[in-house]
């Protein structure tokens, strides 16, 4: 079985312009999107260039939009599709090379909410117990791998870039739910501006898109509830 | 060198997805219409004769058109509300959290529950 494959090119040295080359690429039951791109690098035009690691749906960098929609190219099957498969770089984010993108506006995002554990060491040394309860409030935002698929299933992000983001604020809200942390005064000055959790209109095709089942829109949302919280202490305290 | 493609105005026509957003949305639109006609109808109250013409307003065919697809948007949003509000405000009974149907079937039923009231209060003069 053969397939035509549609790939955005962009080889900024060699032409101004993104353009479409066409592949015809054998596959079957098993060929993930990603194996039919490893064979047209392979075996028809070694140029391409995309990223990959794990091919297991960990590392999160192989990110493309296959027919407009965001997928992990390694967890979505050439199978899935009947007719032909139009691969472009993520939306949203700037392209440096065919399909690669440069994440640097996400990472910048993430950095901004201090996505790890901020505690005080009370008794070092000493494990700090967690509760099955206690990790099941937040574990299902903990599985998130930065694909940033997310952020090209957004069109908040895609209009204003300033937007915090779906991934960001679910890691965000993954520590702030964490009994281990103390940091969430740290994160809710970010979470709380027009860029932060207020910019989501709940379009919940991040969620959609998720090949984690983090549900970002939820903590979005649930961000939301926490920051109107938060800023009603803030006012009753005469703070800012 | 790099480039990054500019989102489209007509983005949300590229997906299904996309425009059932819009729609509920949109659902805001006949709702607004509903609400100042309402509001035309307290000002009406003022004199007879605005009051008259206010009730040959509302009963305009395509006012009442209006008026109905107002309902039908707010039966839309309560559907799509009510499906995202576990998402929002989920809520746990010590190591369980309450499934999502139970409460989107908890929701419909106050709705319902406050639609029977008023048929049963204000039905029966009209
Ligand atoms: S929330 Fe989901 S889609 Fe977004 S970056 Fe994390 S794993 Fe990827
Ligand atoms: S290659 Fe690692 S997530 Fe796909």
């Amino acid at each position: 079985m053969h397939k035509e494959i549609q790939i955005k090119r962009y080889l900024p040295e060699e032409h101004a312009e993104p353009f479409w080359q066409t592949f015809r690429v054998p596959y079957d039951e098993t060929t993930s999107v990603l194996g039919a791109l490893n064979y047209i690098k392979e075996e028809l035009d070694s140029t391409v260039s995309f990223r990959w690691s794990c091919r297991m749906a960990i590392c999160g960098s192989c990110g493309y939009m296959v027919n407009g929609i965001p997928k992990l190219g390694c967890k979505d099957f050439v199978r899935n599709y009947p007719a032909a498969l139009r691969i472009e770089p993520l939306a949203h984010f700037t392209v440096e090379r065919d399909l690669m993108v440069a994440m640097d506006e996400f990472l910048q995002h993430l950095e901004a909410v201090k996505p790890y554990l901020i505690a005080e060491p009370s008794e070092p040394h000493k494990p700090h117990r967690q509760t099955p309860a206690q990790l099941a409030k937040y574990k299902q935002f903990a599985n998130c791998i930065n694909c940033g698929l997310c952020y090209a299933a957004c069109p908040q992000f895609g209009l204003n870039p300033e937007f915090v983001g779906p991934g960001a604020i679910a890691l965000a809200h993954r520590y702030n739910l964490d009994s281990r942390d103390q940091g969430k005064a740290k994160r809710m000055p970010v979470l709380n501006t027009h860029d932060g959790v207020w910019s989501c209109t709940f379009v919940g095709f991040c969620s959609d898109v998720c090949p984690k089942g983090v549900d970002p829109a939820a903590a979005v949302n649930q961000g939301k509830v926490e920051s109107a919280k938060s800023m009603l202490i803030q006012m009753f305290r005469g703070g800012a | 060198m790099a480039y990054k493609p500019n989102l489209q105005r007509t983005w949300w026509l590229q997906h299904r997805f996309f425009r059932a957003y819009m729609l509920r949305e949109a659902t805001v639109l006949p709702l607004v219409f509903l609400l100042c006609s309402l509001l035309a109808g307290v000002y009406s109250l003022t004199s007879a004769d605005a009051f008259i013409a206010w009730q040959g307003f509302m009963a305009k065919p395509w006012v009442i058109v209006i008026h109905t697809l107002a309902l039908l948007a707010s039966f839309y949003h309560a559907l799509t509300f009510f499906q995202l509000f576990p998402r929002v405000m989920p809520i746990r009974l010590g190591d369980k959290s309450v499934p999502a149907v139970v409460m989107i079937a908890a929701q419909w039923s106050g709705t319902l529950t406050v639609i029977a009231l008023f048929l049963w209060l204000f039905g029966g003069g009209l």
